[in-house]
């Protein structure tokens, strides 16, 4: 018997020992195709105006996804050669020789590997269409998805999963030199102790997660500089992991130990065996519960804050682009020009179409604004109202003759308080004006062009400047459905030029900005796929190898007489809390920085994102919850049957 | 005197069509209220197997038993867990306690899943440590004691529900000789003060020696049967000796 054939007969033997790795390798692999297939496609690539981005977003994530899959790859094979250290030992026993026994684990090592990565790539070609699918629903594209093969994809898939695979092949190879024959003998043997409690590093835990906490919610100082950045949130996530780490391994012990001392609680039903059997499990949990805490609210905050951007995209784009299309009038026959090519989309019909003067002219605040002003851009009253009504706003204005209102520029935060009582110096060719401010809208007219400073005056002090001060005409359109006037805006895009930093039409920048959101919304949600997949998988497993070990201990309470329905609901309890521990650590952290970041957010766009971070939260939950039955099932199996 | 345990025509048949191996065949067994019996026989006679069916672990093909006027043939998976937790004291080789617990947690054990109250909780729990000596050790774990102050833990476990029927599964079996008497001088203290039923499986003669009555047990069928009566245990310990080396393949298991 050659020891090629001696590896191959081992797995065909030890099957379900090496499905879960297999099954783990393969995932990887599919997933890790599938991105850069995607990453490689023509198709998408050519489908979409901001390529350069997307090929960046793709780029530094597949960098994240190979460390992950490297990391994952590694976790599974350190498990699976753990349960394989009795049966090289005894190899070693009947006499082989540790040369041999280490050659044979790196071919076992490497044939595993060489099948999974050929059935990773079959599977992730049929994948990487459905993703494609979805990407290209995402943005809003109607492109159809070919079935291609990505030749470079799977080149590269190949050396990356060759050069884990060698390195696993080679720990593999590694293994027997690496431990004591005993030492083989008695790897499962490991007997776990009730862990001590710490009163002070459980005080510690929670400290450092207050103060983290804090750190995080503070609200930002006046002068905001990189190294506050660093700082700032260098030390909350460094104080939030450790203080993660703490939580599980002293503060869960701490409250579990709590909960026993009530003896009349605790000597009632099967709270008993739950209790000391978590207990008993924590300290072999804590680092996994720590990485999954801390991952999951990763993947959350990132998913959160994502979907929040692709959710708001309308809104953003009615702030940037009011109107459906603006445009600075260049002449009757070129406006014309503008509004027959309007007028023939039967599709979009005008809802309204109005003429917007406005002057420019040079202002002094009375007071210190960080904030250039000029050129100072000045709207007359019963324009500002008119186009507000068309906008459907409910925001007017009515000023007295020499009183002005300012609209708050756009992507600023100032606030009414900063205008009171302040005023601005017009400043004309042979005069200038005082006027004091009164008021502070927030609907904006015109699309977006640095600097945003537009003041609204009444109409008499419009008309009198207008006199020494030429206002420039902008021609605006407000269409019904603008969200899919392609064919249009393109046309007018083209005519028009541009006029403002931002696009003249609205489904130009609304497009651009979904896309642009699309793409970081599917990175981010196929990389919290992954995250998911692979820490609902590791509680999996760590689960099950528990279940394997605790089948004795299940047989004793059967013999003592606890029905099989009590132990079912015994597993769920303990399921629960270490699918439900993790999670709701994960969901709090997440929700802490999503809370931070949301408010910054939609101060910036002005909607709340209560909605769409809601939403990634229960996605999450509900694939957890799938893994945790999946995990009750299968644990019940194991010592129940 | 009331009969604890009336097991009629206990049949037991393992594998299939082609290939059945009766583990019991026809076995009749009464115990008494306050009886002391052994069940003796050589490897594979079907003690175990017996035990295990009158432990309601089991079920056997045919027959029928009722313990303590219970019938067990006719209870659901529910209906027998209860049963065990509420009548049955158990009692194995390896002791069965669980690692994660207490002693004083595994003993009072049966009476947390009766959810019995914690004040007759506590009570109960002293007394039977006192019983076994135990008191010193109630707040170690399994893996900070000793094989003898093990299987007392698991002794006190099995009669602090009070049971009707204490069913010992080779209770010496891993246990050095000064533990083994201790154990055998307390479960017949329990026997003789508290008027406790016990069944005890071994295939040690000496443990033997410590019941009022044996039976043998030979390839699923009952062999014989030994009454100690008024003899002395060292008398009886020699009858016992006699029995196995008739019954043949038990000699070696003597010690």
């Amino acid at each position: 018997m050659t020891l090629f054939s001696l590896a191959r007969k081992n797995i065909k033997g030890n099957f379900n020992n090496y499905f879960v790795y297999f099954v783990t390798l393969v995932f990887s692999m599919v997933i890790y195709y599938t991105f850069t297939s995607l990453q490689y496609s023509e198709k998408i690539q050519e489908s979409i105006e901001l390529s350069d981005t997307m090929s960046f977003m793709f780029g530094v994530s597949s960098i994240i996804l190979i460390l992950f899959v490297a990391i994952f790859i590694l976790y599974s094979n350190s498990f699976f050669t753990r349960k394989r250290k009795k049966e090289v030992g005894l190899y070693a026993i009947l006499g082989l020789r540790k040369k041999t026994i280490a050659k044979m684990l790196f071919y076992e090592n490497l044939v595993i590997g060489i099948i999974a990565l050929v059935i990773g790539i079959i599977l992730g070609t049929l994948l990487s269409k459905l993703f494609a699918m979805i990407l290209i629903k995402l943005m809003g594209s109607i492109t159809d998805v070919d079935f291609g093969i990505s030749f470079l994809a799977i080149t590269q898939t190949v050396i990356v999963f060759m050069v884990i695979i060698l390195f696993t092949s080679v720990q593999g190879y590694r293994l027997i030199y690496r431990f004591k024959l005993i030492e083989l003998f008695y790897a499962e043997k490991k007997g776990e102790q009730i862990p001590k409690v710490s009163l002070i590093s459980a005080v510690i835990g929670v400290l450092l997660l207050v103060v983290s906490y804090w750190l995080i919610l503070k609200p930002f100082p006046d002068e905001f500089t990189t190294e506050y950045l660093i700082k700032n949130y260098g030390i909350a996530f460094v104080a939030l992991f450790i203080g993660t780490h703490l939580f599980f391994r002293s503060v869960t012990v701490y409250l579990l130990r709590l909960s026993q001392r009530n003896k009349s609680r605790y000597y009632r039903g099967t709270r008993i065996i739950e209790t000391s059997r978590l207990l008993f499990r924590i300290r072999g949990n804590a680092r996994t519960f720590t990485v999954i805490a801390l991952l999951s609210s990763a993947t959350i905050c990132f998913l959160g804050a994502t979907y929040s951007g692709y959710y708001s995209n309308e809104k953003r784009t009615e702030e940037v682009v009011p109107f459906s299309y603006s445009h600075l009038s260049k002449g009757p026959e070129f406006d014309s020009q503008v509004e027959s090519i309007i007028k023939a989309d039967h599709r979009h019909p005008i809802k309204a179409q109005l003429d917007i003067p406005v002057i420019q002219v040079k202002g002094i605040l009375s007071f210190q604004l960080d904030y250039d002003i000029n050129p100072v851009q000045l709207i007359s009253e019963s324009t500002f109202n008119k186009a507000a009504n068309a906008l459907n706003k409910d925001e007017t204005v009515s000023l007295s003759r020499n009183k002005a209102a300012v609209i708050q520029p756009r992507f600023t935060e100032y606030t009414k308080s900063v205008f009171k009582g302040e005023n601005i110096t017009i400043q004309l060719p042979q005069e200038s004006s005082k006027l004091p401010f009164v008021h502070m809208v927030e609907s904006n007219v015109l699309p977006f062009d640095y600097p945003d400073f537009f003041l609204v005056v009444s109409n008499e002090m419009f008309a009198e400047i207008a006199k020494k001060e030429a206002p420039l005409t902008y021609k605006v359109y407000e269409v019904e459905n603008e969200v899919t006037a392609q064919a249009t805006s393109k046309k007018v895009n083209k005519l028009v030029g541009n006029d403002f930093q931002v696009s003249s039409s609205f489904y130009t920048e609304y497009k651009q900005g979904k896309e642009g959101n699309a793409i970081t919304l599917f990175i981010f949600g196929f990389l919290g796929l992954v995250f998911l997949a692979a820490t609902g998988s590791i509680i999996y497993f760590k689960q099950l190898t528990e279940a394997n070990e605790a089948k004795g201990h299940y047989e004793i309470l059967r013999k003592i007489g606890v029905s099989r329905k009590d132990i079912r609901k015994s597993i769920k309890k303990q399921s629960l809390f270490v699918f439900g521990l993790p999670l709701t650590v994960g969901i709090l952290h997440s929700c802490v920085t999503l809370y931070f970041t949301s408010n910054f957010m939609s101060n910036l766009i002005g909607i709340n994102l209560i909605v769409p971070i809601l939403t990634a939260i229960v996605f999450f939950v509900i694939i957890y919850a799938v893994y945790y039955v999946l995990t009750v099932n299968t644990y019940n199996r194991i010592v129940n049957k | 005197m009331n009969i604890v345990v009336e097991a009629k025509q206990i049949k037991k048949v393992y594998g299939a069509k082609g290939n059945i191996f009766s583990a019991l065949e026809d076995i009749d067994l009464t115990v008494m209220e306050g009886e002391f019996v052994g069940i003796m026989g050589p490897s594979g006679a079907g003690k175990s197997t017996l035990l295990n069916i009158l432990a309601t672990i089991d079920d056997p093909t045919t027959g029928n038993i009722v313990v303590d006027g219970i019938n067990l043939t006719k209870m659901n998976e529910e209906q027998l867990s209860a049963f065990r937790r509420d009548k049955l004291g158990f009692l194995f080789q390896d002791y069965n306690l669980l690692d994660t617990l207490t002693v004083k947690e595994n003993i009072i054990l049966p009476l947390a899943l009766a959810k019995l109250n914690i004040k007759e909780l506590e009570r109960r729990a002293d007394e039977v440590a006192d019983k076994f000596g135990i008191r010193d050790i109630l707040n170690k774990y399994p893996y900070q004691i000793s094989g003898g102050q093990k299987q007392r833990t698991a002794a006190s476990r099995a009669i602090i529900s009070k049971p009707s029927l204490i069913l010992a599964d080779e209770p010496t079996g891993a246990l050095d000789s000064k533990s083994a008497t201790d154990l055998l001088e307390s479960l017949k203290d329990l026997n003789e003060q508290d008027k406790a039923t016990i069944l005890m499986v071994t295939h040690d003669a000496y443990a033997a020696s410590y019941c009022n009555r044996v039976l043998f047990i030979k390839d699923g069928k009952i062999f014989t049967e030994l009454v100690k009566g008024k003899r002395s245990r060292k008398e009886f310990f020699n009858k016992v000796l006699d029995v196995l080396s008739a019954l043949g393949g038990g000699a070696n298991d003597v010690i």
